[in-house]
């Protein structure tokens, strides 16, 4: 069996997740995603192709078990305004699950009102360092593209003000413990207008 | 014409959501619609639609196809909804409308587009009449 996790969702992960909801402990609110994502200072010129291009580089030019060096960009995407979410998916699968249709619906909600209109947001999916890196690479792409496809079509929110990114396990957010669950994430930039 | 149409249209008519009381008035936003849906369909999604994506409207289309066996619960709330969500779309459609003497009045040296009449709008809420305050509010965008 592939180890490979982004966010996936055992038996075991399940009751957990739905144990935070009902404690409403980390409840996610629409005005919080508003609030982390609005007041863009800085004009960027961040292009997703370069980005992807970058993650898949990364991978040829430093192979191994793990990537061992930052991107180029991430030390610039790291400056813009932006929020983590949690999205499960099914395993190995782009399919969102259920339990995460809410939080989607929070994001479009959010995108929708005037606060962030017109600005552009990327969707960057990771995963953790378990498993291959270009197969994390690939999966976290599919999954980013579900997301975004998802808020485009079903949420109604402009096509043009998001694009999608799988940034596999290329950019951890916790580099000392690679395989941690707390890689997995999916990361809304705003990069301007 | 699908029966869930059909359905809909008699919601609509008889107020099957919420048995007709004040929350059939009120607008949704998406979150708090996939709320009620996650609670009334989540089991149906699962039953039916186990390997269907929530992009393209897929969902909906799946739970259409299995309306024959998708609980009555789910068709119900369904429909209640639709119907709050189309409002909250008619909201957001009409926004600029009602506001527009408010915007005159309060708003006129903004330059539009990239919601800045808006975000001038929601800054100014006290002096805004309760018609365009009411519209903001319905359209979600508060």
């Amino acid at each position: 069996m592939k180890k490979i996790a982004f966010l996936a969702v055992g038996a075991l992960a399940l009751p957990l997740v739905l144990q935070t909801v009902a404690h409403g402990q980390t409840k996610l609110s629409r005005n919080e995603i508003i609030n982390s994502l609005r007041d863009a200072e800085v004009q960027v010129k961040v292009n997703a192709d370069d980005l992807r291009a970058q993650a898949l580089q990364n991978i040829k030019q430093h192979p191994g078990d793990n990537a061992t060096t930052a991107l180029p960009l991430s030390e610039q995407l790291a400056k813009l305004r932006q929020f983590n979410v949690e999205i499960t998916f099914d395993f190995d699968s782009d399919r969102i699950r259920p339990e995460s249709y809410e939080t989607i619906g929070l994001i479009a909600d959010a995108l929708h009102t005037p606060y962030l209109w017109g600005q552009t947001f990327f969707v960057v999916g990771h995963t953790d360092a378990k498993g291959k890196r270009e197969y994390n690479l690939e999966l976290s792409q599919r999954r980013a593209n579900a997301i975004r496809e998802a808020l485009v079509t079903t949420f109604r929110v402009p096509e043009g003000q998001l694009e999608a990114v799988g940034l596999g396990e290329e950019d951890l957010r916790d580099p000392q413990n690679p395989d941690s669950e707390i890689n997995r994430r999916v990361q809304l930039i705003n990069v301007g207008f | 014409m699908s029966k869930i149409f059909v359905f809909l249209a008699m919601a609509s008519m008889f107020g099957v959501w919420g048995g007709g009381n004040a929350a059939f008035a009120q607008t949704i936003g998406f979150a708090d619609a996939i709320k009620i849906l996650h609670a009334s369909c989540g089991a149906d999604i699962e039953k039916y639609c186990k390997n269907v994506n929530l992009g393209n409207n897929r969902i909906q289309q799946c739970l259409q196809k299995n309306e024959a066996k998708v609980s009555d619960q789910c068709k119900a709330d369904y429909a209640g909804v639709y119907i709050m969500l189309q409002k909250r779309f008619a909201a957001q459609e009409a926004v600029t409308k009602v506001c527009d003497r408010d915007i005159q009045q309060l708003c006129k040296l903004v330059k539009p587009g990239k919601g800045h009449v808006l975000n001038c709008l929601l800054k100014a809420e006290p002096s805004v009449g309760d018609k365009c305050n009411q519209a903001i509010t319905d359209a979600g965008y508060r």
